[in-house]
């Protein structure tokens, strides 16, 4: 039994995302175009699904696919380049 | 010191009508067409990044008479995030040619170059806006030429939504017979497209369309 409770959390392990959801609070966000700028520019990186702008609460939510993640350092750089501030970012794991 | 000031304030002018944000995002395209009492244009524009634009500009404008086709640049030189607004900093320049044959013009081409600022500050409530513009065309025409806006959205709608601004413009052209024009106008705002239309109070239509690809 200890042996497989064991196997079974090495799995699990390895089929989790490294970040299944990450959440950047965003300064600068006042209309829908933000919101389409920030979709446009993230739905190029491979390892996003798809992103969420709350523009009443400017936190953009990205899902991840399956094993996949960006690093803060990246995250931060799409922002910018959009034309816009990351203020924090949270991971969800 | 005054005359200072003042001649400062006359370099920065020369005005466009106001238009939505002149920059796109990355690799986004742009095609715009504005229509007011005095010009009737067409601009598409590409942005290779959220801080630069470059596109063709093709006008017309009826009080002179002439056209300009024209290669416009657009820089934002600074841009203010707060939680909940921005402010923006451009500069548009643009070189072509204008044409006119009408009057002593006689079918006249003149090397044409304009430049000029744009400002504006928005939350999802207000919305304010500023800009102008100095044209050189030889003979056919040169001046400057200034625009504000001020708006309000009566409603604000979640992502998706459309979205609607009572906006008020004022024009200032030194140089045509009525230099101020006031415009009440309502602008709406879909997805991808950005519709404006007014009425001025000299009667002219004002109708402009954006559209974002």
């Amino acid at each position: 039994m200890k042996h497989l409770f064991l196997t079974f959390a090495v799995l699990l392990a390895f089929t989790l995302p490294a970040h299944a959801q990450t959440y950047v609070d965003v300064n600068g966000l006042v209309c829908d175009f933000c919101a389409q700028s920030l979709k446009k520019v993230f739905s190029k990186e491979e390892a996003v699904e798809d992103i969420d702008v709350n523009l009443d609460t400017k936190v953009v939510t990205i899902n991840f696919k399956d094993g996949l993640s960006l690093d803060d350092e990246m995250i931060t750089k799409l922002v910018t380049d959009s034309g816009y501030n990351v203020e924090a970012i949270r991971h969800e794991e | 010191m005054k005359s200072f000031y003042l001649s400062l304030l006359g370099l920065c002018v020369l005005a466009l009508p106001a238009q939505a944000r002149p920059i796109s995002y990355p690799s986004g395209w742009t095609a715009m067409v504005m229509n007011d009492g005095d010009v009737n244009s067409i601009h598409i524009h590409y942005s290779p990044t959220a801080y630069t634009s470059v596109g063709v500009r093709s006008e017309y404008r009826r009080n002179n008479e002439y056209q300009l086709n024209s290669v416009q640049m657009n820089n934002l030189l600074k841009r203010w995030n707060s939680k909940n607004s921005q402010a923006n900093f451009y500069l548009k320049s643009g070189v072509g040619i204008a044409y006119s044959d009408a009057g002593d013009f006689d079918g006249e081409t003149e090397a044409a170059g304009f430049t000029g600022i744009a400002l504006d500050w928005e939350d999802r409530r207000y919305f304010t806006s500023y800009e102008n513009r100095y044209i050189e065309a030889g003979d056919i025409d040169n001046g400057y030429m200034q625009s504000a806006r001020v708006g309000i959205a009566p409603y604000i709608g979640d992502y998706g939504d459309l979205h609607t601004w009572l906006m008020l413009q004022v024009d200032h052209v030194p140089k045509s017979d009525e230099p101020v024009t006031v415009t009440p106008l309502v602008r709406l705002f879909k997805d991808v497209h950005l519709l404006e239309a007014g009425v001025s109070n000299q009667g002219d239509v004002l109708f402009n369309y954006i559209l974002r690809f």
